[in-house]
């Protein structure tokens, strides 16, 4: 980027020096270099790297490149700014290379001087701050546009065009306007010296002179340029100035008079009491926002959501265990974390031993967690307290609370029928229907307790006696079969006739033949002496016979 | 790459500067893009000196003391070198007025003309019919010599510095002067607070500018003084003098103010011991006024070097917060000692601060013989005060913010502290911050240096009223265009 796309950028006309060509990049093929040097080369690429200069000859280059001497020339210049004044100062500037160009005289019987004149100044450059001369926009008007409009009780045309042109003089700096503003005396001729009624000039303050340049300039705006014809910039300057209140300024000027001839003791009173002043509001603020709680709060509409099902207190049961179940989930997530929050202060003290425990917990449950009571080592990666620490930090365990956490006590009741198979509970849900006591026991006391937990006791064993006497009730069933078709088989043998047998139905015989087909591969004594085995398999057989057993068998045990 | 490609030093920085309205501290040593500096010479006359110098420079180049000689023939002699010769018949003066003001014209317009021509240009003859130095009727020359004689100044274009309250005879004859004397092609009047205010690098400050004739307090708004705030009174160095001259006669035993310039001679004595010298002779009675000029050099360094300003809380005399009043504890506090040149010295305790109280307080001031006691008007603090009362309130705050220290009789020690207590005890409401140089130099010459400031900025070039309007709208044109 040189510095023409940067006049490019900033739309600035181009220096009319010309800037010397860039030079021209030396194409001339490098030195072939070798080893590091070479290296280096191809790593920096096209850019040689500064800190390899490439000195061939020490002095040489500097003779070399060295250009001619700067010439520097006293160069007048004028500035217009200056209103067509004539002055030529003189600056040192850089002689330019290029020769000027011979005059020119067009004729040659042309007086020297004035042949000089007019080439110097088109030599001479103007001064590059001329620019920056600004003047502000006072009004102007002519004696009609003044005598129409701006005619005021107050003031003479005489010292309206005084303000005016000091206006123009200060640009438009109030503070030097006041000072220097001077009325003029009236002309001689004028009615009131006529009179002999020469009034003593008035004092006028900043706000006067403000009031009267405001409302001058704004009457010759709207004038010049009606109000609708305005831009906004513009029409914004009218209307600040034909709104400016003097009255409220003077006001203003006044209050700030005060404010600055305060004195020490006024001035600390007053930080004291907006000191106060804050503080108070802060606390109604406070206050505020405690009542609007209040009143929120009161006023606050009836929960929508139906509470009837956590009447109960199976429903209550259930809304507990859901946040179990809610408190469960963020405990696996904080556990997902690895280090247990309470880790923190000895964190490092222990840190070999938490690194070992940690060990241990991964190389699975049979680690040596025998001196520890309590709950197991999960999955998580829970960090084991020593017994020490388990002191320093009150960790104590309790033996009523199982692997399972903390429970309710009622729980207890319905544990062992829970932790049956869900046959099983209906099994004793039967007998305890058939008994008539509710599953839930209505009267909790310590021998009630005890009476039902001995009654579940009692119906559990019924029950395993029960199963017990039903496999042997199989058993027995299939040996009299096996019995009776060994028989029949001898029977047939013998050539006597099926009789009776027939009539049980085809229903059982086919069954029953099925089943003598499966035994049959081996021997009866072998299915025998195959114990458990062949149980099973005649167990499964007989599982819908046993159903049917059921009701009978029960009523003879209850009889008993 | 803009960053690889060389700075060509035909491009001028000055083509890309930012609009600058206002001049402001600018590294005079640099090249400053604001600045285009067209050889201009900078004149600051004062009371006790006069500073000439090329503008853009950081320190005027010309430093000539404002006391000039004239021998009983009739010669006039300037400068430091010459004028601390006790010759007999040699008679001290001041072309400036007790107001800083310039009375003898003629004398004047040699002085600076020696302080320009001394350092800054080559010696040129001025016109010898109107140079004062002869009689126009025995001078008989070239039409030719005179013209190259009217170029004193010819390549240069002049800035001079005023007070505010200069007269309008005055200020026409400075450019009269400039222009028909020196050959001026440009000129222009400026004042010395608004000068000293641009030298602090402020267009709008308050300027307390206490010099060796006249404290002046000054409000300037955007480079414009506010004439209504001029405060000037003669609590100046000057008046310090006296102050210590009071002091020395007040004193037991007498404190003797001999100049150098009588001692031959002298030895070591004790504290408080009379002084054991010896005396030199002159033949010729010494005119009082060098006299008096030499004993000044003697209370200048006696000023620098132990009048001190009560620095702390309150004034002086004023009781502090443990029942102690100021002075006591000042007495409790070790002094300093001054060795006159007869070799008379003396502890000075209370005293060095007792002399300069009166610069803010007018009760503490000593007595001076055949003078009105000082009055409350006069103090800085009051000055302050009614410079500020007759400037728009809007003004007031900003002014307090940028209140501009200059002159060489501020620079006695804890002088600013003091005038930065009394300010903000007055103003409490106000932020009061003092622009005061840390340079010794820049804080003598604050004017100078900010006319040095104006007459090398590029924008300024518009301004100078050129030699062209001068012969179009005549003297009066200073008073029309340097406002």
């Amino acid at each position: 980027m040189s510095s023409n796309d940067v006049r490019d950028m900033l739309d600035l006309p181009d220096s009319g020096s010309t800037r010397p060509a860039k030079k021209q990049k030396l194409t001339a093929p490098r030195p072939v270099l070798k080893g590091l040097a070479r290296e280096i080369q191809n790593l920096s690429g096209d850019n040689p790297i500064a800190i390899v200069p490439e000195v061939s000859a020490f002095k040489k280059k500097r003779y070399g490149s060295r250009k001619p001497v700067a010439k520097w020339e006293q160069k007048p210049f004028k500035n217009s700014a200056r209103d067509g004044d004539p002055l030529v100062l003189r600056h040192w500037r850089r002689k330019e290379e290029k020769p000027p160009a011979p005059p020119v005289g067009e004729d040659g019987n042309v007086e020297m001087e004035e042949a000089v004149a007019p080439i110097a100044e088109e030599m001479v450059e103007d001064s590059t701050f001329a620019k920056y001369n600004v003047r502000v926009n006072v009004p102007e008007y002519t004696e009609e546009e003044y005598n129409a409009k701006l005619q005021n009780q107050d003031w003479t045309k005489l010292e309206t065009d005084h303000l005016v042109g000091l206006a123009y003089e200060y640009d438009l700096r109030w503070p030097v306007i006041w000072d220097r503003y001077e009325p003029p005396l009236p002309a001689p001729d004028s009615a009131d010296s006529l009179l002999g009624l020469v009034l003593p000039p008035k004092i006028r303050t900043v706000e006067d002179l403000k009031a009267r340049y405001y409302s001058v300039a704004a009457t010759m705006m709207a004038e010049r340029k009606p109000p609708i014809k305005m831009n906004s910039a513009e029409f914004n300057l009218h209307e600040v100035m034909s709104n400016f209140n003097p009255a409220i300024e003077t006001a203003r000027k006044k209050f700030a008079e005060a404010a600055f001839q305060r004195t020490k003791e006024e001035a600390r009173e007053e930080e004291s009491l907006l000191l106060e002043l804050k503080r108070i509001l802060a606390r109604s603020d406070k206050l505020n926002e405690e009542r609007r709680e209040l009143y929120a709060r009161l006023e606050a509409p009836p929960s929508t959501g139906n509470i009837g099902i956590y009447s109960s207190s199976q429903g209550l049961q259930q809304l507990l265990q859901q946040l179990m179940q809610a408190s469960k989930k963020r405990k696996s997530l904080m556990g997902s974390e690895g280090i247990s929050p309470a880790a923190g202060p000895s964190q490092q003290a222990s840190f070999e031993r938490r690194d070992s425990s940690v060990r241990e917990s991964i190389s699975g449950p049979s680690g040596s967690n025998n001196n520890k009571k309590g709950p197991p080592p999960g999955p998580s990666e829970r960090r084991q307290l020593t017994e020490e620490e388990e002191k320093i930090y009150g960790v104590s365990h309790h033996e009523r609370i199982g692997a399972s956490g903390a429970a309710f006590r009622h729980e207890k009741i319905s544990k062992p029928l829970i932790s049956k198979s869900s046959v099983q509970q209906t099994k004793i849900a039967n007998v305890l229907v058939e008994l008539e006591i509710p599953n839930r026991l209505i009267m909790p006391t310590v021998e009630v307790g005890e009476a039902y937990e001995s009654l579940l006791q009692s119906i559990n064993t019924l029950l395993d006696a029960r199963k017990l006497a039903d496999k042997l009730d199989g058993e027995i069933k299939l040996a009299r079969q096996q019995k009776e078709e060994r028989e029949k088989a001898a029977r047939l043998e013998r050539g006597e006739a099926v009789e009776g047998d027939e009539v049980e139905g085809n229903n059982k015989t086919e069954k029953e033949k099925s089943v003598a087909r499966s035994v049959r591969g081996g021997s009866v004594a072998r299915s025998v002496r195959g114990g458990s085995q062949g149980h099973k398999r005649s167990a499964s057989v007989l599982s819908a016979t046993s159903e049917q057993n059921f009701q009978r068998s029960k009523e003879y045990r209850l009889r008993h | 790459m803009a960053a690889s490609q060389p700075l060509t030093s035909s491009i001028q920085p000055t083509d890309a500067s930012p609009p600058c309205h206002t001049p402001r501290r600018i590294n005079i040593a640099n090249h400053c893009p604001t600045t285009d500096e067209v050889s201009a010479i900078i004149l600051d006359p004062g009371y006790s000196s006069v500073r000439a110098g090329f503008a853009g420079e950081d320190t005027p180049k010309s430093f000539v003391n404002s006391h000039y000689g004239v021998s009983d023939a009739g010669k006039f002699t300037f400068g430091d070198d010459a004028i601390h010769n006790p010759l007999a018949g040699l008679d001290i003066r001041n072309p400036m007025s007790k107001e800083g003001i310039v009375e003898d014209w003629d004398t004047a317009t040699q002085l600076w003309e020696y302080a320009i021509t001394s350092r800054l240009t080559s010696f040129k003859q001025s016109d010898p019919r109107t140079n004062g130095l002869n009689d126009p009727s025995e001078i008989a020359m070239d039409v030719e010599e005179v013209e190259e004689g009217e170029r004193t100044l010819g390549e240069h274009p002049l800035l001079m510095t005023e007070t505010a309250w200069n007269t309008t005879k005055n200020r026409e004859k400075a450019i009269e002067i400039a222009m028909e004397s020196w050959g001026c092609p440009a000129f222009w009047l400026a004042r010395n607070s608004v000068m000293a205010a641009f030298g602090g690098g402020k267009a709008t400050s308050l300027v307390i500018d206490v010099g060796a004739s006249t404290a002046s307090v000054i409000s300037i708004h955007d480079g414009l003084i506010l004439k209504k705030s001029v405060q000037k009174s003669p609590v100046a160095g000057n008046w310090l003098s006296s102050q210590l001259r009071s002091l020395f006669a007040s004193t037991e035993p007498k404190a003797n103010l001999v100049p150098h310039f009588d001692i031959a001679s002298k030895t070591p004595v004790d504290a408080g011991a009379p002084a054991q010298a010896t005396y030199r002779k002159y033949e010729n009675k010494i005119p009082d006024s060098f006299r008096a000029f030499e004993e000044e050099r003697v209370l200048t360094e006696f000023k620098e070097s132990v009048v001190q300003v009560w620095n702390g809380m309150g004034r002086l005399n004023t009781v502090n917060a443990n029942g102690v009043s100021n002075t006591d504890y000042v007495k409790s506090q070790p002094g300093r000692v001054f060795e006159f040149p007869d070799g008379a010295n003396q502890m000075w305790g209370v005293e060095r601060m007792s002399v300069a109280e009166g610069l803010f307080d007018e009760r503490a001031a000593l007595p001076i013989p055949n003078e009105p006691a000082l009055t409350k008007a006069q103090t800085i603090p009051e000055m302050v005060r009614q410079s500020l009362a007759a400037v728009d309130i809007d003004l007031r705050p900003h002014l307090l913010g940028n209140v501009v220290v200059t002159g060489g009789t501020t620079l006695i020690n804890g002088f600013t502290d003091r005038l930065h207590n009394e300010l903000t005890a007055m103003y409490p409401g106000a932020r009061v911050k003092i622009q005061a140089a840390g340079l010794t130099a820049e804080r003598r010459f604050g004017s100078w240096i900010g006319g040095s400031i104006l007459g090398s900025l590029g924008t300024f070039h518009q301004m100078w009223i050129s030699r062209k309007e001068y012969e179009e709208f005549g003297v009066n044109v200073v008073e029309k265009r340097c406002k």
